[in-house]
């Protein structure tokens, strides 16, 4: 059984400017362990598909089933990590941003801060916890950002084109170790992004969203690439290709 | 460190120089015993602090401030967290705050010493009446002002509601509160000389009507050099507690 599906999702806002359809009929099966790239020119939807997994926004159509179960709201077997790292909070070190899951669950402090530790760790800031997010820069808050949603044992983890606001080497850098933390933790991943060669270094499926409005899935690509992922290769250069026609393709669609 | 002396150095030369000025002004400009220069007001400061009149009547106004500021304070935050927090409570309560900030402390005296005489209630009323409605404004701002991301986060880590508001919306409202305290404190400065001038037998206020009435020129000068200098000291002691408190996650203030 799927971890996640979509059936047949969409959502159409309605204001006083009228209505307006940001997805279309989105159906999607999200498999245990996968790294899921969800991949879409801006306007296309696909940070809306998200907002409705994690439960931010209800569809208007169709239904999303986690578990078998249908989402209702934002819960806590669903990770988020959000674009800007204005989801962190200021006024607790970065340990304690770690430990914020944790701590809602009522683990004690020692417990808890020694868990939060673990994660830092993993995402290779063990020496930063006792520094403030404004005393970060922004590849390390998207850090703490990935290992606060690990530290809290999610069934899936949500990422809102994480590493969007970051520079080019940093991004790099980050797209590496999230991969390996993939690989070791074996969470599964939706993962929201426009960069081409971000959605080709990441996932094992590639879903390729229609231009919005109304967007939709156009298509689903596996990428059979063993990691960790060689971006000159010849093989990586043809799943690009692959994926940039598709994306060039829904952009000169008038 | 370093930073720190430079700051009290550029106060201690700041003052000197408004001193200076004023030194310069009344010896060389005008030239009138309406006018002292600040030599004659810092001896009479000293007289009146050593018969402990001055301690007296600077501690009589504080402590109105005080008393007032805070009930006002305590009112003024559970108002405000609950008018940010629920849009009933907000349709409710909104009208009031927009309508009583029209309606300045200084013109409830009246009322004020209609209600509870001339006693200390009145002057602590009008400091909490002062206090409450920018506390409220300050604190509804802040609450409104939590990032949508913030609290997001918070719920897909599993947070219920009362952990959404006690653990993220209320210490990201904190550097709101503090900064509406800090402009409430500066208003209830403004109050309680108003307050005192009509109606009171002590405090700064009371100093400066009665020194007035009897042409005590220098003693009008004691009361407002007082009170700037407690208002600099207060500010700073804001200034310092807001730092201490929410400087960290909010480098802009």
């Amino acid at each position: 059984m799927a971890l996640v599906s979509l059936d047949g999702v969409g959502k159409t806002y309605r204001g006083r400017g009228g209505a307006w359809e940001a997805v279309r009929d989105f159906t999607l099966d999200l498999a245990e362990g996968e790294f899921f790239c969800l991949l879409g020119t801006s306007g296309c939807g696909k940070t809306t598909v998200l907002n409705m997994v994690a439960g931010f926004e209800p569809p208007t159509a169709g239904r999303i089933l986690l578990d078998g179960r249908e989402v209702k709201g934002p819960g806590a077997d669903r990770g988020v990590v959000f674009q800007g790292h204005d989801s962190l909070y200021d006024w607790l070190s970065a340990l304690d941003n770690v430990a914020f899951g944790p701590r809602l669950r009522g683990m004690g402090r020692r417990a808890r801060r020694a868990h939060a530790q673990r994660f830092l760790e993993l995402v290779g800031l063990a020496g930063q916890g006792g520094k403030h997010p404004s005393e970060l820069s922004g590849g390390m808050k998207q850090r703490i950002q990935i290992a606060r949603a690990l530290a809290n044992d999610p069934r899936i983890l949500l990422m809102d084109e994480p590493f969007g606001a970051l520079d080019a080497l940093t991004r790099a850098t980050l797209q590496g170790e999230l991969s390996r933390i993939w690989a070791g933790t074996g969470k599964t991943v939706l993962f929201i992004t426009h960069d081409i060669e971000e959605a080709c270094a990441l996932a094992t499926r590639i879903g390729v969203m229609t231009r919005g409005p109304g967007g939709t899935l156009k298509a689903v690509l596996p990428v059979d690439l063993p990691f960790p992922r060689e971006r000159t290769s010849d093989a990586f250069m043809a799943v690009f290709r692959r994926v940039h026609a598709l994306i060039h393709e829904e952009m000169a669609r008038p | 460190m370093n930073g720190r002396a430079a700051t009290v150095a550029g106060y201690l030369a700041g003052f000197a120089l408004l001193f200076a000025l004023w030194h310069l002004a009344a010896t060389l400009l005008v030239r009138s015993a309406l006018f002292p220069p600040p030599l004659p007001v810092l001896e009479r400061a000293a007289a009146l602090i050593a018969d402990g009149i001055l301690q007296e009547q600077v501690g009589a106004s504080l402590r109105r401030i005080l008393q007032g500021f805070l009930i006002g304070s305590a009112a003024g935050i559970p108002i405000g967290l609950a008018i940010g927090s629920f849009r009933p409570v907000r349709a409710l309560l909104e009208p009031w705050t927009e309508f009583f900030r029209f309606i300045p402390a200084v013109a409830m005296i009246t009322v004020a010493v209609i209600w509870f005489g001339i006693g200390e209630e009145s002057k602590v009323f009008l400091i909490a009446y002062t206090t409450v409605f920018v506390v409220v404004i300050a604190t509804a701002a802040g609450v409104g002002a939590v990032g949508r991301d913030k609290i997001r986060a918070a719920q897909c880590l599993g947070a219920t509601r009362l952990q959404v508001f006690r653990l993220v919306a209320l210490p990201a409202t904190v550097p709101y509160i503090l900064t509406g305290m800090r402009l409430a404190m500066a208003n209830s400065f403004v109050t309680i000389v108003a307050a005192e001038l009509v109606a009171s037998n002590d405090g700064l206020g009371k100093m400066l009507w009665d020194a007035r009435l009897f042409m005590q020129i220098e003693d009008i000068f004691v009361a407002l050099v007082a009170l700037g200098l407690l208002g600099f000291a207060t500010d700073r002691l804001f200034r310092l507690a807001i730092r201490a408190f929410a400087g960290r996650f909010n480098p802009t203030m």
